[in-house]
């Protein structure tokens, strides 16, 4: 009698705790996909070429580059180094909450932001271009934080 | 001397002691209702000749009704009128145009009266009005106006207007415009352009075909120029549009992206931010002479400019505190003084034709607002909160904001929708304002007419 | 050197090729601009009051009549409750009464010399040089200066003058209701403004009103003052509206004369 008690303790327990740990992997698919609130996904993103990505994402309100965004912005140094004749175009992007006014602002700040570690690392200024797009080019149509997040971002494109 | 003072104190006396033999009752009313003026709008009184011709040109039936449901829908829409329905009324048109029978309409429960007649005479169209106050049993107000027949609702929002100014004390906006962004298609790839509307939803056109993407037009107080934010060619760049020739501009010859624009309360120079590796700041051009102005030179983003009426002032949007606040500078750019310090983030400062308000679109816990504060930043009032919603722009009479909000939408982007709304400066009286897309981006123009 | 120029003016005019051709709009049709409207002034009638249709006036004596027969049902309990007052043990209400009407009699000829004062610096008005119109405008400043502080005085005495009242507090309360009621506030007045109308009342005993006038008439036609003009209307049209008005059964001498101080500034605030 006590055993069977036991048993279905421990079953009960382990139902639960299985509920439990599957609410919390479904949380952690946001979570792998974003740090802070900055997005770390590739949902996305696409290459300029193999192994480049294209864009960067940022914080709410900001336009400091994370290590991750070094990274890739390296990567897209060192291939504009080896492609000379290509030109470029970084477009920058805010997410839907904010003033439209303040995140074409926003935008060309996290445009420059990218431009200016691109020249640090060599590419010349006369190479790169910036246009801000404010909110008005989500990528994601969703109103929830990790569309925001995809939506916070630069986007290398090629010009030429 | 003395005995003309006692002479004249006694008569008082006289005149006095038969009606003060008690002291005057005073009694304090400090109560009343808020409820709309109760007003009767009597369809304007047409002959037949000049109904027939007007059908003829306008291809509709009953002018004279047509004009008097224009300025009804008006002093319904300023939520400070309760226009009757027409079915309760008693006398005809023409009779009550010349003399009402006031007892008839107080019956109904009317406070005022409008009555009218149309005319159509060589070609020109003459309308005619009259606003009486029934329970004092007069005349207030009459006025005749002379256009062309196509011009009749304009006509309409002019009456309403004069009625507006005679019953508040205010002037009116009705005789108005609105230009704003007209949106089409999914949320990454929206189609914008530029469209303009009369006041109450009427008379749509749009100015540019979408080709490119087109934000924040804007009035010039004095005339009918706009400037606005084009991505022409891919070079966002503010331009100015002169709506009655199509004529259209850009503004300065900058190197990089110019935004937020907007005109001086004279309608001689354009405001707006300059963005230049990263950092925006406040310019001014002067439209006569093109001399570009740098008022701010900050490192931080300085955005959304707008004059203070007498034009002295400038209140604008920067980071430089680290957020998003509300600033207030002289023309010039000194003196700048933070003036927004509640909880939250500061955008879009508009100053009050007033001058004593400045409307702005506040973001705290995720909600969005429309509120107004006092120049000084004091007295902040939240009129109403939203999921997003931004971009207030003030009826030239400083009554009424309109501004636009965006609601939420799935990962398809499904449930998006952006519409024009309308508050009063009181928080009452939250309206949507119907245009025949999606819209965003509205901003009020002065009055047309006087 | 000649290369250089040749490509300039080259890419010069591919410019202004690039910028006549496709600037937007340049295709578009101009809007057409409505031509202006002129405006002109109808003469206002002298006379715009007309007997109305026989009908109209039955019914409307019928909806008087009825509204007479409200009026005095709604009248009657607070009476029959003061018939009752004497038997019963005497309430603080009516002790306190008894002190205004002591108030009453020794503040009296304070406030008459008030009146006094009042009218004879109006009497002066009339004694001023017409002709002078300086002086007039100047008058006219001076005068809504005084009318401000007048208004001050009057919430400053509020207390006494409550006090002085001829009505009780429930045939205050009854009247005011009433007046509340047909009260429609202009929702457009700013709150911050000086906005108090006071408006003398001329009453028959059934509570009709014989005459009615503004004080401070003079700022109805002055510019500026468009709200006070607004407000004081309105005032006027809910005496109209109220009439006739809930007064008391007795003491015609006492009220047949009233002032009401309609101040719309808590409404507005709140």
């Amino acid at each position: 009698m006590n055993l069977i008690k036991v048993y279905k303790n421990t079953f009960l327990a382990l139902m639960l705790s299985l509920v439990l740990s599957a609410c919390a992997t479904q949380k952690k698919v946001d979570d792998s996909q974003m740090q802070g609130d900055v997005y770390t996904g590739t949902d996305t993103v696409k290459y300029l070429a193999s192994g480049v990505p294209d864009r960067v994402f940022f914080a709410t309100n900001e336009s400091i580059l994370t290590t991750k965004s070094r990274d890739t912005l390296r990567k897209q140094a060192a291939w504009l180094r080896k492609n000379s004749s290509i030109n470029v175009v970084v477009e920058g992007h805010a997410d839907e909450r904010g003033t439209r006014e303040y995140n074409l602002a926003l935008g060309e700040r996290r445009a420059n932001a990218v431009k200016d570690y691109l020249m640090t690392y060599g590419i010349s200024s006369s190479r790169i271009s910036v246009i801000s797009y404010g909110k008005e080019r989500p990528v994601d149509s969703g109103s929830d934080p990790l569309a925001w997040s995809k939506n916070r971002r630069s986007v290398t494109v090629k010009a030429n | 001397m003395m005995k003309k003072f006692k002479t004249i104190i006694l008569l008082f006396l006289l005149i006095l002691l038969p009606s003060k033999a008690f002291s005057l009752i005073e009694v304090d009313i400090t109560r009343g209702n808020l409820n709309p003026l109760p007003i009767a709008v009597s369809p304007l009184a047409t002959d037949s000749d000049s109904a027939s011709s007007l059908n003829s040109e306008l291809n509709i039936k009953n002018l004279g009704l047509e004009i008097s449901k224009v300025v009804e829908n008006n002093l319904r829409t300023s939520g400070l009128f309760n226009p009757l329905n027409k079915d309760a009324f008693l006398q005809k048109p023409d009779i009550a145009h010349l003399k009402p029978r006031f007892e008839d309409w107080a019956l109904i429960k009317a406070q005022a009266l409008i009555t009218g007649k149309v005319i159509l005479k060589e070609e020109k169209l003459r309308v005619e009005f009259r606003l009486w106050d029934v329970l004092a049993a007069k005349e207030m107000m009459a006025l005749a106006f002379t256009t062309v027949p196509k011009n009749w609702r304009r006509v309409g929002h002019i009456i309403t207007d004069k009625v507006y100014e005679r019953l508040t004390g205010e002037k009116g906006y009705f005789d108005t415009r609105i230009i704003y962004v007209s949106e089409k298609g999914p949320k990454t790839q929206r189609v914008k352009k530029l469209a303009i509307m009369d006041q109450d939803g009427h008379n749509t056109k749009y100015l540019t075909l979408g080709n490119e993407l087109v934000l924040t037009p804007r009035f010039n107080p004095t005339n009918q120029m706009v400037t606005y934010l084009s991505y022409f060619r891919n070079l966002p760049r503010v331009y100015l549009l002169d709506i009655e020739t199509g004529i259209q501009e850009v503004v300065g010859d900058f190197p990089g992206m110019t935004f937020a624009p907007r005109f001086s309360p004279d309608g001689k120079k354009i405001i707006m931010s300059f963005a230049k590796d990263g950092n925006s700041d406040i310019y001014t051009m002067d439209l006569e002479n093109r001399v570009v102005e740098r008022i701010t030179n900050h490192p931080s983003i300085d955005t959304s400019p707008s004059y203070s009426p007498d034009g002295k002032y400038i209140t604008f949007n920067s980071d430089r505190s680290g957020y998003q606040q509300i600033y207030v500078m002289k023309n010039d750019g000194t003196n700048v003084k933070r003036v927004s310090f509640g909880k939250g983030l500061y955008g879009t400062p508009v100053w009050s034709p007033r001058g004593d308000l400045i409307a702005f679109t506040k973001l705290h816990k995720g909600k969005f607002y429309i509120g107004v504060m006092r120049k000084d930043g004091k007295g902040e009032r939240l009129l109403t909160e939203n999921y997003y919603q931004e971009a207030p722009s003030w009826s030239p009479n400083g009554r009424v904001l309109i501004f636009y909000r965006e609601t939420k939408s799935n990962k398809k982007g499904e449930g998006f929708s952006a519409k024009l709304w309308s508050i009063d400066l009181t928080g009452y009286n939250e309206r949507l304002v119907e245009t025949e897309t999606d819209a965003s981006d509205p901003s009020w123009s002065s009055l047309l007419s006087n | 050197m000649y290369k250089n120029i040749i490509a300039s003016s080259v890419l010069h005019l591919g410019i202004i090729l690039i910028a006549t051709m496709s600037l937007p709009f340049i295709t578009k049709k101009p809007i057409e601009l409505p031509p202006i409207i002129s405006v002109e002034l109808i003469q206002i009638m002298d006379k715009t009051n007309i007997p109305y249709a026989p009908k109209a006036k039955k019914i409307i004596q019928d909806v008087k009549k009825k509204e007479e027969q409200k009026l005095v049902s709604e009248q009657a309990p607070p009476k029959k409750v003061k018939k009752e007052k004497p038997d019963a043990i005497p309430l603080p209400d009516q002790k306190t009464e008894k002190i205004k009407e002591i108030e009453e009699k020794k503040q009296n000829p304070e406030t008459i010399e008030n009146e006094v004062k009042q009218v004879s610096e109006f009497e002066k008005d009339e004694i001023f040089d017409p002709d002078s119109i300086a002086a007039l405008i100047d008058k006219s400043k001076e005068e809504i200066a005084e009318s401000s502080k007048k208004s001050k005085l009057v919430t400053q005495s509020d207390d006494k003058t409550m006090n002085l009242s001829g009505l009780t507090l429930s045939e205050e309360d009854a009247l005011k209701a009433q007046i509340f009621g047909c009260w429609s506030i202009p929702l457009g007045l700013p709150y911050n403004e000086n906005l108090l109308v006071r408006i003398k009342l001329k009453l028959k005993p059934d509570g009709t009103v014989t005459k009615t006038e503004i004080l401070d008439h003079a700022r109805m036609n002055m510019p500026g003052q468009g709200f006070f003009k607004v407000l004081a209307e309105s005032a006027l049209r809910a005496i109209q509206l109220c009439q006739p008005l809930r007064v008391p059964t007795t003491g015609y001498e006492r009220w047949k004369d009233m002032q009401l101080n309609f101040d719309a500034r808590e409404m507005l605030e709140g």
